[in-house]
């Protein structure tokens, strides 16, 4: 006997047959974090913020943020403080957004704590420069996939197309 | 995840459509010079963009691309008898050339000058390497022929074949610039493929199946670059250049071909794959040709006189359950071409991008896709002429490269992503 009926695929991936597909709702991402790694791309978030209202938090790297003991202070795009123990506590997407001025030891810090959560670590590297440039290098170690672009509207569209 | 609507706007393109007019700025592969082996040999049938065309070798090696229907009665011009310079329909002998013209009508009196009133559509056909290019787009924009270094290089040293693929060209582009299905999908050919095995890359590729990704910009597209450990201080990089709209290539193994591809839409729900390898400093070997020929690598083997595979949905791909068991291969479908076909062609004719769960080592895809939706607006509203279609920005290569941890890919590989005559490609 074969293992698989002569012409299944052939019927199977019609588009008749896909309107019979399961049409179960998909829930949107709720544990993604937006963290801008310094003032430019905070810019970019903020104006993410006014058009984007979905579960994903939206943040930056505060002024003086990084501290001694290793804290990374966080501030949502109102304003309100926040640090990045406990943002990480329910997520599982850091995008990190970052121009060329991005802060190498936030990187750090937001990578060591997504490392040991197992938190998928993206960065969005806003190259209006030459590329490869500092942002680049700040992000490279720490970020699984990087996005180097042109085009700040990336942000949204990668945001967009998970869900988030 | 995308709208209905973008999903709607990047997989349309027929005529007037905008995707199908983003098409129309491209010079893009029709078919392979060898549809049309000799002068007034016979037609061809040739569906491209939504468009039934039929393509034809005159007399003097002409070639010429043109509405398939004649247009006296809408009969077929397939049936004509391609002769003395042209190609004249079966039933009342109405001929028309290479640019579309029609040249006699029997019918009217000898000295009339109706036949100079009658034009079929026509669009240009050029060979350049093995393959018969056409551009169907306003003539008043059309770009300098293209330069794609596979066309460029000695007949000897390349190689093309091509494919029907029953989906639509986008989901199957986008198997192209995915780079995370390799180490899955392909990992039974990294072992066994003639094409591919025996590469140092081959162990880095299926000893880190986590791969780290870098997209970033280019000229004419994007560069996607997979990054994988390697000895110690090292990575592995795989880099693959996407040209828009649906050039492709595949980052090279030891000192195997370079492989890549084009996919054309025939329709919204039909495409062609061209599959190419060459070798940028030496001719193919004859154990490769045949290779390629048998369908290994990036190929298919064929139903004989036809361009559809052996394996395809009608036979559920030769699924082989026992050689999945054996770890032969992956999927138990045998062959990297068909193994991509045959689930790019599951998921439907095309895709439902709205139930999609992206995540993010998809990043070349949604990046992908958001420069096609940009360059397609911008065609429409604004008549901008799109990435990938200056020859400058053909000139590219695929490359693997083993690098530092600490040098960025692109800046490190600048040179081995530019096609140069005669310079070997950057392989590991």
């Amino acid at each position: 006997m074969q293992p698989i009926l002569l012409n299944s695929c052939t019927r199977a991936a019609t588009a008749e047959e896909a309107r019979f597909r399961i049409d179960a709702p998909i829930p949107g991402r709720d544990g993604t974090r937006v963290i801008a790694l310094d003032a430019a791309a905070a810019t970019v978030v903020r104006r993410l913020a006014k058009r984007r209202h979905t579960a994903t938090r939206l943040l930056a790297v505060a002024e003086d943020g990084v501290s001694a003991d290793g804290s990374l202070s966080l501030r949502e795009m109102d304003g309100r403080v926040s640090n990045l123990g406990s943002e990480l506590v329910d997520a599982d997407l850091i995008v990190m957004v970052a121009s060329a001025d991005a802060d190498p030891v936030a990187a750090h810090l937001i990578a060591d704590g997504c490392s040991s959560r197992g938190i998928m670590t993206t960065g969005v590297i806003l190259e209006h420069g030459p590329p490869d440039g500092p942002a680049l290098e700040a992000l490279r170690p720490h970020a699984r996939v990087l996005m180097v672009t042109h085009d700040d509207s990336d942000v949204a569209e990668v945001l967009s197309a998970l869900r988030a | 995840m995308l709208k209905a609507e973008i999903n709607e706007l990047l997989t349309q393109t027929g005529p007037r459509t905008p995707m199908g007019e983003l098409f129309r700025e491209y010079w893009i592969p029709a078919l392979l010079a060898e549809e049309l082996p000799d002068d007034d040999c016979p037609p061809v049938r040739v569906k491209l963009l939504s468009e039934r065309l039929i393509a034809f070798r005159d007399s003097q090696g002409r070639y010429g691309l043109i509405d398939e229907f004649c247009a006296h009665r809408g009969v077929s011009l397939w049936f004509g008898r391609n002769e003395e310079s042209g190609l004249r329909c079966a039933y009342h002998g109405w001929k028309y050339d290479v640019t579309g013209a029609c040249t006699e009508i029997p019918s009217e009196p000898d000295d009339s000058t109706f036949h100079c009133k009658v034009k079929l559509t026509s669009y240009p056909l050029v060979q350049i390497g093995d393959v018969l290019w056409t551009h169907m787009g306003d003539p008043t924009r059309r770009p300098p022929l293209p330069e794609f270094e596979f066309t460029m290089v000695a007949a000897e040293q390349t190689f093309i074949s091509k494919r029907w693929q029953e989906c639509n060209w986008l989901q199957a582009l986008e198997g192209g610039i995915d780079s995370s299905h390799v180490s899955w999908l392909h990992s039974g050919g990294l072992k066994s493929d003639p094409l591919f095995k025996g590469a140092k890359g081959n162990e880095y590729n299926l000893k880190d199946r986590k791969p780290f990704f870098e997209v970033a910009e280019a000229d004419g597209g994007l560069f996607i670059g997979a990054r994988r450990n390697a000895e110690d201080d090292h990575y592995y990089w795989r880099i693959t250049p996407w040209i828009m709209p649906s050039f492709t290539m595949v980052p090279p193994r030891g000192d195997h071909p370079i492989h890549g591809h084009f996919w054309i839409p025939i329709d919204d729900h039909n495409c062609w794959t061209y599959s190419f390898d060459y070798h940028p400093i030496r001719a193919l070997t004859p154990a490769e040709v045949q290779a390629m020929r048998d369908g290994h690598g990036v190929h298919s083997a064929n139903i004989p006189g036809t361009y559809r595979p052996v394996a395809n949905k009608d036979n559920d791909y030769l699924m082989d359950r026992e050689a999945q068991r054996r770890g032969e291969t992956f999927s138990g479908v045998k062959g990297i071409a068909i193994q991509d076909a045959s689930l790019q062609e599951s998921m439907g004719p095309i895709v439902d991008r709205r139930k999609e769960r992206l995540v993010t080592t998809d990043a070349g895809i949604i990046k992908a896709r958001h420069k096609l939706r940009k360059a397609v607006l911008a065609l429409r509203d604004h008549g901008t002429v799109p990435p990938g279609v200056d020859p400058a920005h053909h000139r590219v290569r695929s490359a693997a490269v083993v690098l530092p941890c600490e040098r960025a890919f692109l800046d490190s590989s600048r040179d081995a992503l530019r096609a140069i005559a005669g310079v070997p490609q950057a392989t590991v």
